[in-house]
């Protein structure tokens, strides 16, 4: 196990530096190949070892770990001097402050510093499998009138080793210093296009996600004074004595991770960067540090009136996002604003921590991550091949571009629609939710999850909405050959997704479960051939089918189907045709954003505030 | 077995409602109205019709409407989860809003976006709706709901009125028909259709009837007759309502379902719950 361990966080690394060292076109492209293969066998390997496992490391690395701490910081606060960044300042000496009180109060535990377990092997196979395409899909991106296409693939790939590392820790300390190295991968990334505005993005990302720094290490200090442990699992062990002070931060940490309002500017500030960026960091990586996070302490934080108000924040967020994602024009940033609602979503189940709860985080989290993934990919190829980046130059889609739309549909098909993960997550939370029903925030859940998903249904149909609109007759679609690479990574996502939403109920019971019981008891979750049971509800598999097959012909069909009717022009109670036809900018909906987000400060401050018990 | 002649039946039995909604309606106008089949008399007469189209995206997202709608409500009166059920629907509503979005025609789009503008109305009322069943009966099962002992309604009163009153939204009637908007959007998502096109279209909307009115007979339980009472008394009412009120704004609509229908149903579910 530590052989497979060590090479699923070594590999991205070492692959990451070669990349970076040779600058060579061959050896980028392929080697970005090879790791797919790679990097998915010892996923899969460590997979199927058994565990939980807990690693003891050298001593050496504990010294090597704090040293690389201070000397993180230390670019952080040069950083913050360069780009002449108060808050980044600020926020790095702060830490460095925290970070030697916890020097100087820390005491030796026996504890391993790394633990794996089937949450651990679950992101190492998500890592694998969605992270690595997108490396791939970068090679040929960064072709496309871009500087440096080595150094930002060979970022990529370390990034995915740093998350594969950053989900193996099992010393808070350690996880601090993971927590910040995506911070730190996140800003080189952000900022890579080195103009103005990726810039002052870049450095405000680096300034929110070290508030989620300060956050840690303030929870770090508690633990080790009140508790007098610092490993995830030691706080397992005896989860009612734990100092809830601790855990509020902890969750705060998570809140900012995954660009929870009134966090969430930085992950909108993503966009500037290189598409393969706000890829990377809305599928495999990064935000998913967030639900990580909260499902590693939900054991701990269940029923709780931290849990709860993580519900009711969390659950906010889910409906705002969508609200706020509703006014946008500009594609890129709906994905991040579905991505932010999203995110709220999985923290949502996390944070009800009741099994099936969890079953539906997870299926969550790993729908998600595919779908973002795919659009994400879609966007950049949108962006890169047809020039296209705003909802208003998507019209027509359907004849420009009509394979892209069609992965496109299929991605956003994913995010709401019956039988996919995110549904099942929605309808797992929804049912399970409903047995306790007397609970205030749960009745808010439930109102939450009905109104987010509506919210979400029609953001998604508007865009799809645009990009489907049609001059008369269907002759004129126009397939365009795309490059070998985009098309790939497409498919792959696509037969993905395809392959898990048929088999769906053998995937939530054969692989969802496992991970589950590493968290909590088994749910009440069987199947019986390919249908899925929850308590005495059904999803039988001709419902699975019947929805996917009337999807699939919605979106794909289209293309292939043409009736041999007579075309005439739309009738248009026989007006002229206007020239351009947009669609709703939900303007009456913008003019509330600031509300909005005030009403999110509020809640954050409650679920420190009260749910850490600081009062 | 009942079940499944209702869902193959369904566009039939859909054809009468209508039928004899027509005639309702019009002896509210003191008007003699069209006989009962007249439905079927327009889908012959649909059907013979030269098939014209915009073009292929358009008609075929009407008669995948057709389809949706028609599995929606097969999944409704077979299935085993009233929630699922509701999800369903929204697959009707996406190959609606799509098509009417598809052609370049400003009343079919503007009938597709205000189409959203029901769903966002209409959709978390019916989740609300679902729980509320649940609560009452310990089921999400329409099986175990129809074999309830009591009557739902009784412990749902304002869950009850509040999907009565979306019942509009739902089926296009009056002062709700916003998207349709007959006076104003000549239709909205239907206008571009026609032939046998607009006929599976149309024929989706009769199944929307019975998908609606199957949720109003649940609130009966296992008291069949009270339920077809239900059913008859609301749906008297809903033409009413269409005969005797005027056209609301879309913005009207939103505000109304969320300021006053979901938190009725909310509250109704909370003191249920506690």
């Amino acid at each position: 196990m530590e052989l497979f361990v060590t090479l699923n966080i070594v590999l991205p690394w070492i692959i990451a530096l070669i990349i970076f060292v040779a600058k060579k076109d061959i050896i980028t492209n392929s080697l970005t190949f090879v790791t797919l293969p790679l990097l998915g066998v010892t996923a899969y390997f460590a997979y199927i070892q058994a565990t939980p496992v807990l690693i003891e490391t050298p001593k050496w690395v504990d010294v090597l770990m704090v040293v690389y701490d201070f000397g993180l910081l230390g670019y952080f606060f040069y950083q913050g001097i360069i780009k002449k960044s108060f808050l980044v300042t600020i926020l790095a000496t702060l830490q460095i402050a925290f970070l030697i009180i916890v020097m100087l109060v820390i005491e030796h535990s026996s504890t391993a510093n790394l633990y794996v377990d089937n949450i651990t092997t679950m992101f190492y196979l998500i890592v694998a499998i969605i992270g690595v395409p997108i490396a791939i899909f970068a090679t040929k991106y960064m072709e496309y009138d871009e500087k440096d296409k080595h150094k930002f693939v060979a970022i990529v790939i370390w990034f995915l080793g740093v998350m594969n590392f950053a989900v193996s820790v099992n010393n808070i300390e350690w996880f601090f210093a993971l927590f910040e190295t995506t911070t730190l991968a996140s800003f080189v990334m952000i900022g890579f296009r080195k103009d103005k505005e990726a810039t002052n993005n870049a450095v405000l990302a680096l300034w929110m996600n070290q508030i989620g720094g300060v956050a840690i290490l303030m929870a770090l200090l508690i633990l080790i004074k009140v508790n007098g442990v610092y490993h995830f699992t030691d706080l397992l062990k005896n989860p009612t004595a734990i100092s809830l002070a601790a855990l509020g931060f902890l969750s705060l940490s998570a809140l900012v991770k995954g660009a929870q309002l009134p966090f969430h500017k930085w992950l909108l500030g993503a966009m500037v960067a290189p598409t393969p960026v706000s890829a990377i960091l809305h599928s495999a990586t990064m935000v998913k540090i967030a639900p990580y996070l909260i499902l590693r302490i939900s054991p701990i934080i269940k029923g709780t009136l931290l849990a709860k108000l993580l519900i009711i924040t969390t659950g906010y967020v889910f409906v705002v996002a969508a609200v706020i994602a509703l006014t946008q024009d500009n594609f890129k940033k709906i994905l991040a604003y579905s991505t932010i609602s999203l995110l709220g979503l999985m923290m949502l189940s996390a944070a009800v921590a009741t099994p099936i709860a969890i079953t539906a985080a997870l299926v969550l989290i790993i729908f998600h991550a595919f779908a973002k993934g795919f659009l994400f990919v879609e966007a950049g190829v949108l962006e890169k091949v047809f020039h296209t980046k705003y909802i208003q130059d998507m019209r027509r889609l359907i004849e420009k571009a009509p394979l892209t739309l069609m992965f496109i549909f299929f991605g956003f098909l994913n995010m709401t629609f019956v039988p996919f993960g995110t549904f099942i997550g929605k309808w797992m939370m929804i049912e399970e939710v409903s047995n306790f029903l007397s609970h205030g925030s749960y009745i808010l859940l439930v109102l939450y999850v009905g109104a987010g998903s509506a919210f979400l249904s029609i953001l998604y149909m508007k865009v799809l909405g645009v990009s489907v609109r049609k001059s008369h007759g269907i002759s004129k679609v126009n397939f365009v050959k795309l490059p070998f690479r985009f098309n790939f990574v497409s498919v792959w996502y696509y037969l993905w997704l395809l392959a898990i939403t048929i088999f769906i109920a053998p995937f939530i019971t054969d692989f969802i479960l496992p991970i589950v019981n590493s968290i909590s008891s088994t749910p009440e979750i069987y199947r019986d051939g390919l249908s899925l049971h929850m308590y005495d509800s059904i999803l039988p598999f001709w419902q699975i089918s019947g929805a996917l097959g009337l999807l699939l012909l919605i979106h794909a069909l289209p293309y292939f189907i043409h009736f041999k009717a007579d075309v005439t022009h739309p009738y248009n109670c026989g007006e002229t045709f206007p020239k351009h036809m947009g669609t709703w900018s939900f303007d009456c909906l913008a003019k509330y954003e600031g509300h909005f987000i005030a009403f999110s400060i509020a809640l954050f401050i409650m679920v420190v505030v009260l749910g850490g018990g600081l009062l | 077995m009942i079940g499944i002649l209702f869902t193959i039946f369904a566009p039939i039995i859909g054809g009468f409602v209508y039928g004899f909604e027509r005639i309702i309606k019009a002896r509210m106008q003191s008007r003699v109205g069209p006989p009962l089949l007249q439905p079927f008399y327009d889908f012959f007469k649909l059907m013979d019709k030269r098939a014209l189209m915009i073009h292929s995206l358009h008609a075929l997202m009407g008669i995948m409407y057709f389809i949706s709608e028609w599995f929606a409500f097969g999944v409704l009166i077979l299935g085993h989860d009233l929630l699922i059920a509701v999800f369903f629907h929204v697959i009707a509503v996406l190959a609606l809003v799509i098509g009417a979005s598809s052609v370049r025609s400003p009343y079919s789009v503007l009938g597709g976006l205000r189409e959203l503008m029901h769903m966002i109305s209409y959709e978390p009322l019916m989740v609300l709706m679902v729980i509320a069943f649940y609560v009452v009966t310990g089921s999400f099962n329409i099986e175990n709901i129809l074999h309830f002992d009591g009557y739902p309604i009784l412990q749902l009163p304002l869950v009850f009125i509040a999907f009565v009153l979306t019942i509009p939204m739902l089926l296009q009637k009056s002062p709700f028909d916003i998207a349709e908007a007959h006076q104003e959007l000549i239709g909205g998502p239907e206008i571009e259709y026609s032939g046998p096109f607009y006929e599976a279209l149309y024929t989706g909307k009769w199944i929307e009837y019975l998908y609606v009115f199957t949720f109003v007979f649940l609130f009966a339980g296992s008291h069949y007759i009270v339920g077809a009472f239900l059913v008859i008394g609301v749906f008297l009412f809903i033409n009413l309502l269409d005969n005797s009120t005027a056209r609301l704004d879309f913005r009207r609509m939103v505000k109304f379902a969320w300021a006053l229908l979901i938190p009725m149903a909310a509250l109704n579910v909370i003191l249920l719950a506690l």
